[in-house]
């Protein structure tokens, strides 16, 4: 099954579930929980499932395109079901049976990982999933985000496509994966990775990033005090000051005294966006709690 | 007749770590709720798989039995008139308990005469309790983490999905209603999940053997024992295929036994080439990374390797090839981290060291080289160990590089490990790659200590260093021990009693401590000794008085003050010790009281006072004697021949007397024998049975 063919399973097993298809989030960030499509939703007693595919960013994973299992930039298909169903196992069992993945045939065990953001003011329990002793999901039952206890629960499925992708099509190297369209990953992504690693560890300007970081922290203290709180973009600019960390990081220029500040910086916007969110909600009557009723 | 009760609860996977706890815990909570409510007797047993707690109990009764109970009511002044003829009052109370007024007594109340009535209360039956105990005792379990789902409302340690309720006689056909979760307990329960999906009826059951069968038919062994057998089986025959064994892991066993449901395991192999790898890296990466048993022919590693799957089969051969596949890229990632660090010297890798902070307050791991470096040499010179100082330095310069090696920023575990192999890649002489890798042993109470003398010296260097630095801060309190500075100092412990090392270890505390700000040498001693006490309470073990006696005696060599241990605990059975405990408890009450001055062996004259003088300078002969010879034992003994003539000196003698030159002299006679006794022990503090 190539990549895209992948994509395209699973955004139609869940799009037929009844989720939202989302896309990407237009920024750098280093996982779908940093969407808002994930981080806002899951806060607050509206219901709401959506699906996306998120490419993540982490500079410092990346290899020049000479690792064949580590990228700078990887894919996730992001799902949120909020409340969590009760059957939730089994509902995520039948998406591998989408992708051609029979359990009847396999050893598919939920072994014990959790999960914690400190940017995000985050963390969850719940199980990496093992495929044959290959790892291709995390699964998570949020109890946490932006410092605010949730209620309902929500629940995170990350499939890691390239990883599953590798699983399917037994290959050793992720560039040598098949796309789609008879392209190989490699061909589509090896450049890009080879010239994003270089950035990200020898070229980016760590003055500009650090000067970044100090703009964009204002900027999003701004958003938040706004007469009405601009939540969204509030929260956006704490992502690209996420962003701009970890390319300080990557690039050697984040001091281990200053480290846990900075991602406190980042964490402090993370919850003052939660809140704002929430209260936002609130004003607004919990919108989505409405098709519940006679409206659904 | 007797009754029994199966509860079972199917839940999500939980985490393999909170398994043997809840099983306790069940046991435990059962066995004493149904006590507490009458019934006497019960055997409870609990079992568990990744999915399921399951309990089942017998020897029940079918319920309470009856009880008698008395129930009073208004004073008997205003219930009988003074000729004893009932009252209205009494008519009421009489009324309102449904018996009639004959049946009333009066008895005696905390405030004087009242009227009583003795009533049969029903017991109630075994169900209503056991349902009242499972909610009670689920809901009190204890997990390390548990959670919330779905509509947010419960807690527990994963989403329940079934409750299984029975109780019975012969058969455990009545279920018990009960609610957990907001879940009601039924009759029935699923399989395994793939496997046999379906439903399992419970109509019937016999006992926890049919219960186990049934669900053996269902893919599930319940019982963690039984999983444990099978998979030792299922491993010893995969091995036996390919003509190797299973090296044996019974931590990992243990663990692979709680993250299934049934015992299955499927064999792996990995190319050949992966061989050339370091032992360590090999058994690193499928065991840590792939909860793998590794296979061995003729004690050296195989080219294969068991995983563990949740179910009796491979059907399509996917299993073993997932695993292998996965194994390869492991083994790719850790040959190329390997290859890459080798590149360059273990040396040249110090100074990045600077990079790597050790603790917030302590600086870098270069800073902490430098500092283990320096103190090591000190101390092995004070010691006099007859090693090379040069390569016990060089050992120490090298210990803390591999820390910026690939390898280990990727498999953390093989920390020291890694620095000896590429030390020894470098031809850095043995004695320094050895102590290199044997630096973090003992990794606990069990594990193996450091090889090499030099080895020793550095670890106990490196970690009275870490305790120095880190103690102030990071001092452990309950379970909280972040910096596992208990293991560290038990480890300091361990090396000296075991190598044994010739270390004097309050010294070492000072020079570890001085020059660094906030640094408390007291502190820190108090710190070691109270694990030097642990590691005699529960290594060496003696009993916890005699640690005490030793200990508060004099304490810092610990090779010594083990063996001083080890002969007060063989000695302190004779009954002879029983009486020096007294009497040397009189000699220091006594001696809190009265300073002393030089003893003027002149001015004693009583007979009784002779007689305790010629003992203490005949015991003082021996003790020094048998101390040469290391004969803690019969250092020991030789304070015996004491007892009688303190005892006697206590009964003829007024120490504490007015003339003061007499005084002075009975309390610096006393105060002999106690610098005597607390070259061996303060036998004080022994513990001693009432005579």
């Amino acid at each position: 099954m190539d990549l895209q063919d992948l994509i395209l399973s699973l955004s139609r097993f869940w799009s037929e579930y009844g989720c939202v298809i989302q896309q990407p989030c237009d920024l750098e960030i280093g996982a779908g929980t940093m969407h808002p499509e994930t981080f806002l939703r899951v806060l607050g007693p509206e219901p709401y499932n959506v699906a996306f595919v998120q490419p993540s960013r982490r500079p410092a994973d990346a290899r020049f395109g000479e690792n064949p299992f580590r990228l700078g930039k990887h894919l996730q298909m992001q799902v949120i079901l909020k409340p969590s169903p009760h059957e939730v196992q089994e509902l995520y069992l039948k998406s591998l049976t989408a992708l051609g993945i029979e359990p009847s045939f396999h050893d598919v065990r939920f072994e014990e990982d959790n999960w914690e953001s400190p940017t995000l003011g985050a963390w969850g329990v719940g199980w990496q999933v093992l495929l044959d002793g290959m790892e291709i999901t995390q699964f998570t039952y949020f109890q946490q985000a932006g410092g605010l206890d949730l209620q309902p629960i929500a629940a995170e499925l990350t499939y890691g496509l390239e990883r599953i992708a590798m699983f399917l099509q037994r290959k050793d190297s992720i560039y040598d994966l098949t796309w789609g369209g008879g392209i190989a990953y490699g061909k589509v992504r090896h450049q890009d990775e080879v010239e994003l690693s270089r950035f990200a560890f020898h070229v980016a300007d760590v003055e500009m990033l650090r000067r970044h970081f100090e703009d964009w922290e204002r900027e999003s203290v701004r958003c938040l005090e706004q007469e009405e709180p601009l939540v969204v973009p509030g929260l956006e600019a704490a992502l690209k000051m996420s962003h701009l960390f970890n390319l300080m990081d990557a690039r050697g220029a984040v001091a281990v005294t200053e480290r846990v500040a900075l991602i406190g910086r980042v964490r402090k916007l993370a919850v003052r966006c939660a809140k704002a969110f929430v209260a936002q909600r609130e004003r607004l009557g919990f919108p989505l709690l409405a098709r519940r009723g006679g409206e659904a | 007749m007797s009754h029994q009760f199966l509860l079972a609860l199917l839940c999500e996977e939980i985490p393999a770590n909170a398994l043997p706890g809840a099983r306790r815990q069940l046991e435990q909570g059962f066995a004493k709720g149904l006590e507490e409510a009458g019934f006497a007797g019960c055997t409870v047993r609990a079992f568990s798989t990744v999915r399921r707690l399951v309990v089942h109990v017998t020897g029940l009764a079918a319920g309470q039995p009856d009880r008698i109970e008395e129930v009073t009511g208004p004073p008997a002044r205003a219930a009988f008139t003074p000729d004893g003829s009932p009252t209205a009052v009494a008519l009421g109370f009489a009324r309102g308990q449904g018996v009639s007024v004959d049946q009333l007594r009066v008895v005696k109340g905390s405030r004087g005469d009242v009227v009583a009535v003795t009533r049969r209360v029903k017991g109630r039956t075994a169900p209503e309790i056991l349902a009242e105990v499972t909610t009670e005792v689920v809901g009190s379990l204890h997990f390390p983490k548990t959670m919330r789902w779905g509509a947010g409302e419960h807690t527990f340690v994963r989403p329940l999905h079934n409750i299984v309720a029975v109780f019975g006689a012969e058969t455990m056909d009545e279920v018990v209603p009960l609610d957990l979760f907001g879940l009601g307990s039924r009759g029935s329960t699923a399989g395994h999940r793939v496997v046999a999906p379906g439903r399992i009826e419970m109509r019937g059951i016999t006992g926890f053997e049919d219960y186990a069968a049934r669900l053996e038919a269902a893919g599930v062994v319940v019982d963690p024992d039984a999983r444990r057998a099978k998979m030792l089986a299922r491993a010893e025959m995969l091995a036996a295929e390919v003509g190797c064994t299973v090296r044996p892991d019974p931590v990992l066993l243990d663990e692979l036994v709680e993250l299934v449901e049934h015992p299955g395991l499927v064999r792996g192999k990995f190319s050949s080439r992966f061989l050339e790898l370091p032992e360590e890296v090999l058994v690193t990466t499928l065991r840590h990374h792939q909860k793998s048993l590794v296979l061995e022919k003729n004690g050296r590693v195989a080219g294969y390797f068991l995983a563990v799957a949740d179910r009796p089969d491979d059907p399509e051969g996917h299993i073993a090839r997932g695993y292998s596949w996965v194994a390869g890229a492991r083994l790719a990632d850790a040959a190329f981290f390997y290859a890459q660090d080798q590149r360059d010297s273990l040396e040249s890798r110090v100074p990045a060291l600077a990079g790597v902070m050790f603790h917030r307050t302590s600086g870098s791991y270069l800073d902490k080289t430098n500092k283990v470096r320096q103190l090591a040499v000190e101390l092995a010179r004070q010691a006099q160990l007859e090693i090379s100082l040069e390569h016990l330095e060089r050992a120490a310069w090298l210990a803390k590089a591999d820390l910026v090696t690939a390898m280990v920023g990727e498999f953390a575990e093989l920390q020291g490990v890694m620095g000896g192999i590429y030390a020894l890649g470098d031809n850095e002489p043995e004695e320094v790659w050895m102590a290199v890798a044997d630096q973090y042993r003992p990794a606990g109470l069990e594990g193996p200590i450091p090889r090499t003398l030099t080895g020793a010296m550095l670890g106990v260097a490196d970690r009275l260093d870490t305790l120095a630095a880190l103690l102030a801060s990071e001092k452990p309190s309950g379970s909280k021990d972040p910096f596992a500075l208990r293991r560290a100092a038990l480890a300091v412990v361990k090396i000296c009693a075991e190598f044994p090392l010739p270390l004097d270890v309050l010294d070492a505390c000072h020079r570890a401590v001085v020059g660094r700000p906030g640094g408390d040498e007291a502190e820190l001693q108090a710190f070691l000794q109270d694990r030097v006490r642990h590691y005699l309470t529960n290594v060496v073990g003696v009993r916890a008085d005699v640690a005490d006696a030793v200990l508060t005696a004099h304490w810092g060599v610990i090779a010594a003050d083990v063996a001083r241990a080890r002969a007060l605990e063989t000695v302190r059975r004779d009954e002879v010790f029983g009486s020096l405990a007294i009497v040397f408890k009189r000699v220091r009450n006594i001696l809190t009281k009265g300073t002393h001055g030089v003893l003027d062996e002149r001015v004693l004259a009583v007979p009784a006072e002779r007689e305790l003088l010629a003992a203490v300078a005949a015991a003082e002969i021996r003790v020094a004697e048998s101390l040469d010879e290391d004969d803690h034992e019969a250092a020991l003994h030789a304070l015996a021949p004491l007892a009688t003539p303190l005892d006697r000196f206590f009964t003829e003698v007024m120490v504490l007397c007015d003339d003061s030159i007499l005084k002075d002299a009975r309390l610096a006679l006393l105060a002999r024998i106690e610098r005597l006794f607390l070259r061996l022990a303060d036998v004080s503090r022994l513990a001693t049975e009432a005579r």
